[in-house]
């Protein structure tokens, strides 16, 4: 998992992005696992959240989940998360 | 290698029961130095003792302040995690909390749970 941005992790292409700005814990986790169970094996989601809880909160729900948090990357207003579906 | 046993401590009580708002951190200080890897979960009203400057005002007895213990507790290596949620909930205003607590949700306190090899609730 990368923490920092300009890293090659971060920059791969994505297959679905959602947008969860403005939306407070728990509904970003529970939005990523609705969008999750959409894509196929190895695509990836990105994630565009502002709630202070995600950062934690992605990496255990996916360590939980099987899924993989390739990504995360701080961006002005929030964080960019790129997670990998197992 | 031994992995170390996890106890976590998770605080519901709020700034109207002070005495509640010691025993987590005694408790986690103390189990660190047993070797015991701690954590102290604030949720509900449990968020009003990490708000920022609430602390300093809570003294009971002979103990020190809130805030001395609190330290106390992070200096010995106790992680304290707070459901920024819960002000929400209370309807105070949001996430300004002690710096070294970390801001999480609901699915960082169901996977500490699971983690631990002893819960308690204050």
């Amino acid at each position: 998992m990368t923490t920092t941005s300009g890293k090659n992790s971060c920059e791969i292409k994505v297959d679905k992005t959602l947008d969860c700005m403005g939306l407070y814990c728990p509904v970003p986790i529970l939005k990523t696992r609705e969008e999750i169970e959409g894509l196929a094996s190895g695509q990836i989601l990105e994630i565009l959240a502002d709630d202070p809880a995600i950062e934690e909160d992605i990496s255990r729900w996916s360590k939980r989940t099987g899924n993989e948090v390739v990504c995360i990357e701080k961006k002005e207003n929030g964080l960019r998360i790129l997670v990998k579906k197992k | 290698m031994v992995t170390k046993k996890k106890i976590l401590y998770v605080q519901t009580s709020g700034i109207d029961r002070p005495e509640r708002l010691y025993a987590p951190f005694i408790l986690a200080t103390t189990a660190t130095a047993m070797d015991i890897d701690a954590t102290v979960y604030f949720l509900i009203k449990g968020v009003e003792g990490v708000k920022k400057g609430e602390a300093e005002k809570i003294k009971i007895g002979d103990f020190p302040s809130l805030k001395e213990v609190m330290d106390q507790a992070h200096k010995s290596g106790v992680k304290m995690f707070v459901c920024d949620q819960s002000t929400q909930l209370l309807g105070l205003s949001r996430g300004d909390f002690v710096e070294y607590a970390t801001v999480v949700g609901a699915a960082t306190l169901n996977d500490l749970l699971l983690d631990a090899d002893a819960v308690i609730s204050f």
